[in-house]
C-alpha cells in the first residue's frame, strides 16, 4: 500500500463567496485547510467554517505576495499547496499530486505547476497566459514569495530542486480570472496604483515603460491561439506599463520628462537565449521582459 | 434527482455539443421531473467551459489526466446521485424518443439495466446487445453492420448492453460498485451486465429508435480494446452462456 503524503492547504481570501466552494469543494482531501481571510464582508468566513477549514484573520493589504510568508509557517505538514480563492483544481488532483510527490518528492522541493487561465470565459490558449507555471506544491520551508504584485517565489534551496511539470497530460491549477475584459482592466488599474515602484530618482525612465508597453504588446498578442480576446489583453497589458510609468513618474515628484511618449527609445531583436521567428520578433520574450529590458537599458547607460 | 445522465468525453467539443443538444431533447421527451447531466471532461487538452457546451445546466466535472471510460463514468455518478444512470459516449446522439423507451422498458420488463439501439451512419447497426461466442470470437454486437431495416424491433434481453448509452438502475449499480476500474478501455460495460445477471438483474435492449453512434470518433486506436479484452476474457471465459451463431 502507498503512503499518503499530508499537504496542508493554504488560502487566502478576500470576499471570496462566489469562487471559495468550488476550491473548497475539489480539496476535501487536504491533511488541513488554512484559510487567511483579509476581512471579508462577505460569506467567506462561513464557508470556511463550514467546510471545516483553520480561519485566520489577517489586515486587507494591497498585494497578498508578501505576506504568503507569514502563514506558510502556519502549516503543519511536510508539503504545502498554495492556491488563491478565485482558483480550483480538478477532481483527479489529488491523486496526481500524490504521485508527483511519491515520483519525485525525493529530488525535488518545489512543483511548477501549469496553470489555465481563463479571460471573458475563455481559456486562454497562448498570449504568455499559457502554460504559466506556478511554484504552489512545495516543501514546508523552501519556497519564499518576493515583495509586489504576481512575482514569481524563490526555491530557497535552489532552482535544480524545482521541478517543472510539462503540460498537457498533468496536474494543473485552473483559475477563473476574469469574468469581462472590463474587470480584467480594474485589476490591472488596482496593481497598478498599489504596487511597490524604486525610490530612486536615476532609476526612473519613462522610455523604459514605453519599451516594456511594446515588448508586452508583441508577448501577448497571439490571435492564431486566442482570437481578439488576444489583442484586447496585450492591449490593456501594454497600457498597464504606460499607466504604471505614470504612477512611477507622479511618485518620483514629476520631475523627469515624459518626452519619451513621443518615441520608442530601443528596438528589440530578440531576448538573450531565445531565438526569434520572422515577423514576430518579440513572440519569444520571456515573462521576465521587465526586468530584462530595464537591465538592458540601464545598462547602456552606465 | 430521478435520472443522472454522464457523458465521459475527451476533446471533441462540437460532437459533444451536438451529443448535448440532442439528449435535452430526449430527457424532455421522457418527463422525468428531476434530470441532471455532468460531462465528464476527460483530461481535454483545453477545458471544457459550459458557454461552449450550448447546455447552461450541465454541471462538468475536470479530470487533467485521461482516465478510463470507467472511473470517469463512475466518478460522474457519485456527482450527482439518482435513481437511474444514463452514461452516454459523446459521440451518439440520442433518437428523441430513444430514452422515454429506455425508461418504459426498464419499468415494464423490470429490467435492471437497459441499453439502446444505435446505428451507423450508413444506418447499419452498429449495437441492438451483445452477445457472446464459445470461441476466440466472445462477445460482439448482434447483427453488426445489418441494415437496420431488416433487423426486428421486437425488445431484446441479451446478456449485455454497450456502455455507449446505457440505463441503469441506482441500485444494481451500487451493488456492482459501478463500472469495474481495472478496464483501460471497453469491456467495462459487458463485466458489469454479467455482474449485474449474477445478481439476478434483468438486462433489456430497446429497439424501437435508431440513435446514431458515431463509433470510436474519439479514439481511432486499432489496438484500443486489447488490454481490457484480454482482462474480460481471463475473468470471464467459461463463464458466460454461449448465444451460438447469429445466423444459424
Amino acid at each position: 500500500m502507498t503512503r499518503e503524503h499530508a499537504i496542508s492547504l493554504i488560502v487566502h481570501t478576500r470576499d471570496s463567496e462566489a469562487t471559495l466552494p468550488r476550491l473548497l469543494d475539489g480539496t476535501r482531501w487536504a491533511a488541513e485547510r488554512i484559510v487567511v481571510d483579509m476581512q471579508s464582508r462577505d460569506k467567506t468566513v462561513e464557508i470556511a467554517n463550514a467546510a471545516g477549514c483553520r480561519v485566520m484573520f489577517t489586515a486587507v493589504v494591497d498585494a497578498v505576495d508578501p505576506i504568503r510568508n507569514q502563514y506558510l509557517a502556519e502549516a503543519s505538514h511536510e508539503w504545502i499547496l498554495v492556491l488563491d480563492s478565485d482558483e480550483y483544481l480538478a477532481a483527479d488532483a489529488h491523486e496526481a499530486l500524490q504521485q508527483l510527490i511519491r515520483e519525485h518528492g525525493a529530488n525535488a522541493d518545489a512543483f511548477a505547476i501549469p496553470r489555465f487561465n481563463s479571460i471573458a470565459g475563455h481559456v486562454m490558449r497562448g498570449s504568455g497566459f499559457y502554460p504559466d507555471h506556478q511554484v504552489r506544491l512545495f516543501r514546508r520551508g523552501t519556497v519564499a514569495w518576493q515583495p509586489g504584485h504576481h512575482r514569481l517565489p524563490k526555491v530557497l534551496t535552489g532552482r535544480q530542486r524545482l521541478r517543472q511539470l510539462e503540460p498537457p497530460h498533468c496536474v494543473h491549477i485552473h483559475h477563473e480570472n476574469y469574468p469581462d475584459i472590463a474587470s480584467f482592466i480594474a485589476k490591472q488599474v488596482r496593481y497598478a496604483l498599489t504596487d511597490d515602484y524604486d525610490p530612486d530618482p536615476e532609476k526612473f525612465d519613462f522610455g523604459i515603460y514605453l519599451a516594456e508597453a511594446h515588448a508586452e504588446f508583441a508577448r501577448r498578442h497571439e490571435p492564431s491561439q486566442d482570437g481578439e480576446l488576444s489583442t484586447a489583453v496585450a492591449t490593456v497589458l501594454a497600457w498597464d506599463r504606460i499607466m504604471r510609468g505614470l504612477i512611477h513618474w507622479e511618485r518620483l515628484g514629476r520631475r523627469q520628462s515624459l518626452n519619451a511618449a513621443f518615441s520608442l527609445p530601443i528596438s528589440i531583436a530578440a531576448a538573450p537565449g531565445k531565438r526569434s521567428r520572422p515577423g514576430t520578433p518579440l513572440r519569444n520574450v520571456p515573462r521576465e521582459i521587465g526586468r530584462w529590458i530595464r537591465r538592458e537599458m540601464l545598462g547602456r547607460r552606465n | 434527482m430521478e435520472l443522472t445522465a454522464v457523458i465521459s468525453s475527451y476533446g471533441q467539443p462540437a460532437l459533444l455539443r451536438t451529443c448535448l443538444i440532442m439528449l435535452e431533447r430526449a430527457l424532455a421527451r421522457a418527463e422525468l421531473r428531476s434530470t441532471a447531466i455532468v460531462v465528464m471532461d476527460n483530461g481535454t487538452l483545453i477545458p471544457y467551459r459550459p458557454a461552449e457546451l450550448g447546455v447552461a445546466d450541465a454541471r462538468i466535472v475536470r479530470f487533467d489526466n485521461r482516465h478510463p471510460f470507467s472511473v470517469a463514468c463512475n466518478r460522474g455518478a457519485r456527482e450527482i446521485p439518482a435513481a437511474r444512470y444514463l452514461f452516454l459516449n459523446n459521440d451518439v446522439f440520442l433518437h428523441p424518443e430513444a430514452l422515454l423507451e429506455m425508461l418504459d422498458v426498464m419499468r415494464d420488463h423490470e429490467a435492471g439495466i437497459v441499453g439502446a439501439r444505435l446505428v451507423l451512419p450508413d444506418d447499419t447497426i452498429q449495437h441492438c446487445g451483445v452477445r457472446f461466442d464459445g470461441g476466440e470470437r466472445g462477445p460482439y454486437h448482434q447483427d453488426h453492420g445489418k441494415p437496420s431495416a431488416i433487423v426486428t424491433r421486437v425488445t431484446s434481453f441479451p446478456q449485455a448492453v454497450t456502455g455507449a448509452a446505457m440505463v441503469i438502475d441506482h441500485a444494481v449499480f451500487t451493488a456492482l460498485g459501478g463500472f469495474d476500474e481495472v478496464f483501460p478501455f471497453g469491456y467495462e460495460d459487458a463485466d458489469l451486465c454479467l455482474r449485474a445477471r449474477q445478481l439476478g438483474v434483468r438486462i433489456a435492449c430497446a429497439q424501437g429508435w435508431d440513435s446514431l453512434h458515431l463509433e470510436s470518433f474519439s479514439d481511432r486506436r486499432p489496438d484500443r480494446h486489447q488490454a481490457s479484452r484480454r482482462l474480460f476474457l481471463e475473468r470471464w471465459r467459461g463463464r458466460y452462456a454461449i448465444d451460438g451463431d447469429e445466423n444459424g
